[in-house]
């Protein structure tokens, strides 16, 4: 007889508990809820969560964070999520650009759009608005500052993203272009290194001693790989010219201290806020662009210090500033600007 | 009744049989290291840059942090077990020292020897539950990858380290005689574990529990106290490489190592070591990696795109392997 109590007993608790989950799963307010999945928490990706919760705190704004950790089926299951969440909006900031088109279709059936930032979805029709950098600008502005510094001549060799993602691919084809401009260079060789410095370093090792002294620039597609080489050359007692991409918090301080010649600013902060913010305005039903480029400035020893602030040492204050600078950078269309 | 022919110049011609058979075997049963010269070989013909002091310089560094994963899978799987969790401690110790020396560059020390000692607790932790609790090896530390992978995430609040002082690099930048320290921490991990593996009683102990555990056992091996110790060393080795590739690179990331532990069993396997167990050397271990590296660094040089890198070195390794199980067979048959 006790037993049958126990058992009723139990029976009561867990028809109460599963009531009140019910309840309170489903009440979901007044509160705009956006759904974010990312390909990793890079150095980028974390820094741009700092903008995007900046935005969000100000405009009330609750954001899901998922990171799929460069997996794709685990962001195809993270989007579906999001989906069966009912969130009203969704930013993909996709592992890779040919992928998730079932869960972008289910999004669409839900009625639920869709963002991509930093990296766009190759099914662009199922997309609402995209937030994405002009990483074709971005090789095209490092490949010049490079031709620059050599005037025109000499012999380099250039550190790839990994193969066929899209920026290394956009990244590639800006580099070519300016390249096609200037036969006096020579690429010596160019390889990927996977965007991590331990990588570039044992690549650009390797090629210098295959090259030596012949090596007169090297070309990083981002920062980190370009740090990795600046490490490989101090091992060989060599001094060239590295430029790259990005802007991350080392890489600043190497255009500061003379070890970059440059780098092109990818501000995490501004460029994913910029996709919140763009969010926002398609939930609010406001008008919106199909496509927001994010022309990455020019990083140079003459404005490097005003950047280290925006990035590094004041970045709460300009935090503090983001919500207003997404509604001037929409409005103007000038989405990399950082100044109010 | 036909007379044997004998060639011109020998006395007796199936003495001269033996001998050929006895250079064949010998030069199979140094096959690996045959292939490693052979591969140098190749390389510097095709590119003369590659026999250099400097590139072998560059070589040896390359392989440091290598080496001292390797090492220690050496000594896991000798005992017939296996360490998936070396690349994940790697990320995991780095993310501990960055973390303590961020702004502290008085620090040092501590984060050194914080590193080290994360990679030997998380070894520790899989050695017992491998010994003591019988979870198969794989199993347990293929866990430990998860949950130091996790933690060495958890560290960095998911991103990577940045602004780590300079003094952090003097780690794997200071030189003794023009070879930089993670090259010397390389060579006395090879000496001290290749003498501890071939002249004592513990080495022979890790042999005897992985070639036959029961009778290891019956003979009075501390058997659990082994098998924890040599998951405690891959773990401590693992911390100390965690420490030296973020030391080279000055930042550390949460993703540092990642997939560094097929490397070195890899490195493991082609040394002629046994997954069952009970055979191997340290010899044979750091020969694979060497082929590993050598590899890696010669294509690099001759230019060959980073896919074409892997097809070619998978192919050379496997077909090293094979027709070293080919060798081992013929010399015991």
């Amino acid at each position: 007889m006790s037993r049958k109590w126990v058992a009723g007993v139990l029976v009561v608790v867990l028809v109460l508990a599963v009531g009140l989950a019910g309840c309170a799963g489903g009440d979901t307010g007044d509160k705009v809820r956006v759904g974010v999945t990312v390909y990793n928490m890079s150095s980028f990706i974390t820094q741009g969560r700092e903008g995007m919760e900046a935005f969000a705190e100000a405009n009330d704004i609750e954001l899901l964070w998922n990171s799929a950790n460069n997996d794709v089926a685990t962001q195809a299951s993270q989007v579906e999520s999001l989906i069966n969440q009912g969130v009203d909006a969704i930013i993909i900031v996709p592992v890779q650009a040919d992928s998730l088109q079932p869960q972008l279709q289910a999004a669409a059936d839900a009625d639920i759009p869709v963002l991509a930032v930093n990296t766009t979805l190759s099914n662009e029709e199922l997309i609402t608005a995209a937030v994405l950098p002009d990483d074709v600008k971005a090789g095209e502005q490092e490949m010049q500052m490079m031709a620059d510094k050599l005037g025109g001549e000499g012999k380099i060799v250039i550190l790839q993203g990994p193969l066929g993602s899209s920026p290394e691919l956009d990244r590639t084809e800006g580099i070519n272009n300016v390249l096609a401009n200037y036969p006096g260079i020579e690429v010596l060789a160019m390889d990927t290194a996977n965007w991590a410095r331990e990588e570039a370093v044992n690549k650009v090792k390797n090629w210098i001693s295959s090259f030596g002294d012949d090596i007169d620039g090297i070309v990083a597609e981002n920062d980190d790989m370009g740090l990795g080489a600046v490490q490989a050359l101090k091992e060989a007692g060599m001094s060239v010219p590295v430029v790259g991409i990005d802007g991350i918090e080392d890489g600043l301080r190497a255009v500061e201290s003379g070890d970059f010649i440059g780098s092109n600013l990818q501000h995490g902060r501004v460029e994913l806020a910029a996709g919140l913010a763009v969010a926002l305005k398609v939930i609010n039903g406001e008008e919106y662009e199909k496509n927001y480029w994010y022309l990455m400035p020019e990083i140079t020893p003459d404005n490097v210090d005003q950047f280290i602030k925006n990035v590094v040492t004041e970045k709460d204050a300009f935090l503090e500033t983001l919500p207003e600078l997404m509604a001037k950078n929409l409005e103007s269309g000038d989405i990399s600007n950082e100044e109010l | 009744m036909a007379k044997v022919p004998v060639k011109a110049g020998e006395p007796d011609g199936k003495k001269l049989q033996f001998d050929k058979r006895r250079v064949t075997n010998l030069l199979l049963r140094n096959l690996m290291a045959l292939v490693v010269i052979a591969v140098a070989i190749y390389f510097t013909i095709v590119r003369p840059q590659f026999a250099t002091m400097a590139n072998l310089r560059t070589i040896l560094i390359a392989a440091a942090p290598f080496a001292l994963i390797a090492l220690g899978q050496t000594l896991v799987i000798l005992t017939g077990g296996i360490d998936l969790s070396v690349g994940s401690i790697v990320a995991l110790s780095a993310m501990t020292s960055a973390a303590i020396i961020v702004g502290h560059p008085e620090r040092m020390l501590l984060g050194i020897i914080a590193g080290v000692v994360v990679g030997l607790i998380a070894g520790l932790v899989s050695g017992v539950v491998v010994a003591y609790i019988n979870v198969a090896p794989f199993v347990a530390t293929l866990g430990m990858l998860s949950v130091a992978s996790g933690l060495a995430y958890a560290i960095g609040r998911g991103a990577p380290i940045n602004g780590l002082p300079v003094e952090w690099g003097l780690i794997a930048n200071t030189r003794f005689l023009g070879v930089q320290a993670p090259v010397l921490v390389m060579l006395a991990g090879f000496v001290i574990l290749g003498v501890i593996m071939t002249r004592t009683s513990f080495g022979m102990r890790i042999y005897a529990v992985g070639g036959n555990r029961t009778a290891a056992e019956v003979a009075g091996v501390n058997v659990r106290g082994i098998l924890t110790s040599v998951y405690a060393i891959s773990g401590a080795l693992a911390g100390m490489s965690g420490v030296i590739l973020s030391s080279r690179v000055i930042s550390a990331a949460p993703y540092l190592g990642k997939g560094y532990e097929l490397g070195s069993i890899a490195a493991v396997v082609i040394g002629g070591a046994s997954l069952a167990g009970g055979r191997g050397t340290v010899w044979g271990t750091m020969l694979g990696l060497f082929l590993i590296q050598t590899l890696n660094n010669g294509l690099d040089i001759l230019v060959v795109p980073a896919y074409w890198q892997t097809v070619i070195s998978g192919i050379l390794i496997v077909s090293a392997v094979a027709v070293d199980m080919v060798a081992a067979k013929r010399s015991s048959g």
